[in-house]
């Protein structure tokens, strides 16, 4: 660990001050062949939905790994609840859903949720009690003295679920948590993270999908190669990435507002997905100046909307590029 | 430890629940009952029918006194055929083609001057059978030996009370004192003990080594890595797997002596004779045997188990930890084939040696044990081996198993898994 003295100090301070629950300073972890973290710091705050966001084989896996001790960081400390347990010694308080989900496929599915969270540490009969309550309310009471693999893969995903949730932690961590959920599930797993942020369940979720974050986070750090790209409150994010913004779409085919787009003195960045383009506005640029310029272009415009920064665009923007080219080094991750 | 505990009563629950340890629970007796009646069958000498003509070339009464000698076993029944020289082809030729249609077992041919030579000559279907051909031969030697004393003289009925067989009966002394064990009862004992001792260890080992492969390709021991460290997770999977070890050993056992103590029931069932039963050499197991049974398998069981789950944990697939189990299996497979050295001479030097090598102590000390009087201090000696060996193992199989549990690819070689084990 290396680390000036003043350094640790204000972090730590500022721990006491946000009421941090997840504090992670300057995490470095090396593989055989490559660096999959470095230097990697973020601080979750009690009560936050916080989105751990970047291209598959960034790192994120890795660094919730190193978040819940199940591998030591090379360099750096993990802090969680403000205390120097490890997440093994607080697994009662930890809710984990870890990237590869995994089950035991010959167990019925009331004793597997009962195994589970005894082995974090609740007692027997609460968990017992506990698991048949989470079972009625996903609907699988009927299913409780069935083996696993008698389960659909819809109903698999439910019990993991309930597992991670069942001894009703104050931090849960889910590891791409809606990867595999078909529609469905997808909906009712967002609706329980929802449900747990507001009952004041600390929550921190990596994804790859921007738009998932977006409806979900209340903050966010953005990870490429292994690095902090930025991280912040999703609104303070968005102030201070990417500028005034416009969407636009006009009839198909109208091929003249392209030079409206490609003028620098008012647009400083165009993406044209097709259906519509998302601008970013030269500084001092006015919208209603885009606006009259598209339609003295002779297009007719269908929609016209001043938008902040959809956070896909801003991550687009920040690690675009090596996006690409990260996943090389996604064994890491798996 | 309460950890470990939940681990220990999941891993018991589940393995005693499976259909495999029901089926094996209830097989274990069912095969040792079989195992002793067949071996009682043998004992008889095969209740198998023998059809066997005697082919009488000779002018005295010794193919007549043969003939009735040879009828005397109940399953034996020989015919008398008297020919002349010039018949025999003829008469051969035919009795092999009965022989070939299966009515009979084989033919005798005796000529007068077999008395003189003692040279007899047996065709038949049944030459391979060990049993057959010594009674055969016993028979024939007592015929020709009766038939030379009554030349000169000697009554035949003299004879046969002279020939009346010695029967040795062998006493163990162990310890300097005489034990109501006999020679059959110690080998006995000593076999059953290496064989129950082979199969728990080797059975059990690698049900860990499937248990710990299971958790790894069905990714759920990452969950549990989140909850419990990797060594309370293996310590509680070993305990528990070797718990249902004893728990089966326990009902064989017992299963066991409720056999033997009702035998007669048993063996009427089968419709054996009770009264060759009888004479079954039954071992005598004391408390001190029990105990150091015991003791080894549970001392034998966690030194592999702990390998096993090493060799489980670099594996990706069931397939991969099968393959790669081979030089853990060859470890305990070849030495405990040359067992049977130990077997025949609990006091040499090569059961000296197995039973202080760690790695074939399980076996090997139990089996001197039941077979000899040990030293204390051997037995001494080879328990510290044992138990060092068993803490450097674990040791080194802990740290493989906490790395590896969580590796997914290429097995790692040589060179990586003492990476592994290094890294603190």
């Amino acid at each position: 660990m290396v680390r000036t003295h003043d350094r640790d100090t204000s972090s730590q301070m500022d721990a006491m001050q946000n009421d941090v629950v997840v504090d992670v300073r300057g995490i470095t972890k090396r593989f055989a062949g490559h660096t999959a973290v470095r230097e990697l710091s973020l601080a979750v705050p009690r009560g936050a939905v916080y989105g751990l966001l970047g291209p598959n084989g960034a790192g994120k896996t890795t660094t919730i790994r190193m978040i819940m001790d199940i591998i030591a960081p090379d360099e750096g400390s993990v802090h969680l609840f403000g205390s120097s347990q490890t997440g093994r010694d607080l697994s009662e308080r930890i809710g984990y859903l870890p990237e590869e989900r995994g089950l035991y496929r010959k167990m019925r599915v009331l004793d597997l949720l009962v195994f589970l969270a005894e082995a974090k540490g609740v007692e027997r009969k609460k968990a017992k009690h506990d698991a048949q309550a989470w079972l009625e309310r996903l609907g699988l009471s009927d299913w409780a003295q069935q083996k696993v693999d008698q389960l659909s893969k819809g109903m698999q995903q439910k019990v993991q679920f309930i597992s991670t949730l069942l001894h009703g932690p104050d931090l849960v961590i889910l590891d791409e948590p809606f990867s595999g959920f078909d529609p469905v599930n997808t909906q009712l797993m967002k609706d329980v993270v929802l449900e747990l942020a507001r009952a004041g369940t600390t929550v921190l979720f990596s994804t790859h999908i921007m738009e998932q974050a977006e409806k979900l986070c209340d903050s966010v750090c953005i990870i490429a190669r292994g690095e902090k790209v930025l991280d912040g409150r999703l609104a303070d994010v968005k102030r201070t990435h990417g500028g005034e913004h416009v969407i636009v779409a006009v009839e198909q085919g109208a091929t003249s507002v392209d030079s409206v787009f490609g003028d620098p003195s008012l647009v400083a960045k165009a993406d044209n997905y097709g259906q519509y383009a998302e601008l970013e506005l030269a500084q001092g640029a006015d919208p209603q100046h885009v606006l009259e310029r598209v339609l003295a272009a002779g297009a007719r415009v269908t929609r016209f909307e001043i938008a902040e920064p959809t956070l896909h665009k801003i991550f687009i923007d920040l690690v675009g590029a090596e996006a690409g080219t990260a996943r090389a080094e996604g064994d890491a991750d798996a | 430890m309460r950890k470990i505990w939940v681990v220990i009563r999941r891993e018991f629950l589940e393995k005693v629940r499976t259909k495999w340890f029901i089926i094996s629970t209830v097989m274990g007796p069912l095969l040792m009952i079989g195992f002793v009646a067949i071996s009682i069958f043998i004992g008889e000498g095969g209740a198998v029918r023998r059809a066997i003509t005697v082919v009488d070339l000779g002018s005295a009464e010794f193919g007549e006194q043969l003939t009735r000698m040879l009828n005397a076993p109940e399953q034996w029944s020989v015919g008398r055929l008297r020919i002349g020289e010039e018949e025999l082809e003829r008469v051969t030729d035919s009795l092999t083609r009965v022989v070939g249609r299966e009515e009979l077992d084989g033919y005798l041919i005796v000529t007068d001057e077999a008395v003189e030579s003692g040279q007899l000559e047996y065709r038949g279907s049944n030459v391979s059978s060990f049993t057959d051909m010594e009674a055969l031969q016993r028979m024939l030697q007592q015929g020709v030996l009766i038939a030379r004393l009554d030349r000169v003289g000697v009554d035949p009925r003299l004879v046969s009370e002279a020939q009346i067989p010695v029967r040795m009966r062998t006493v163990n002394i162990r310890d300097g004192r005489e034990t109501d064990e006999s020679a059959e009862s110690v080998f006995i004992l000593a076999y059953a003990m290496w064989l129950a001792l082979y199969v728990a260890i080797l059975l059990y080992g690698l049900q860990v080594m499937g248990s710990v492969v299971e958790e790894k390709t069905t990714r759920v021991v990452e969950v549990l890595i989140s909850s419990l460290k990797p060594f309370q997770l293996l310590a509680g999977k070993v305990i528990g797997v070797g718990a249902v070890g004893l728990f089966q050993l326990l009902i064989w056992g017992l299963a066991g002596w409720v056999i033997i103590m009702q035998r007669d029931v048993v063996l009427e069932t089968f419709g054996v004779d009770t009264t060759t039963a009888q004479a079954i050499p039954l071992p005598d197991v004391s408390i001190a045997t029990a105990i150091i049974f015991l003791a080894y398998f549970v001392l034998g069981y966690f030194l592999y188990a702990a390998m096993f789950a090493a060799v489980a944990a670099m594996s990706n697939s069931e397939a991969e930890a099968r393959q790669a189990q081979t030089p853990v299996v060859m470890l305990f497979v070849i030495p405990s084939m040359l067992m049977i050295g130990v077997l025949q001479q609990p006091g040499g030097s090569m059961a000296l040696a197995f039973s202080l090598i760690p790695f074939t102590a399980p076996i090997a000390m139990p089996v001197r044990w039941a077979g000899t009087a040990v030293p204390l201090h051997e037995l001494a000696a080879s328990i510290g081996f044992l138990v060092a060996a068993l803490c450097l193992v674990t040791w080194v199989a802990a740290r493989i198993y906490r790395v590896g549990i969580l590796m997914y690819g290429k097995r790692p070689g040589l060179k990586e898994l003492a990476r592994w084990v290094r890294a603190g």
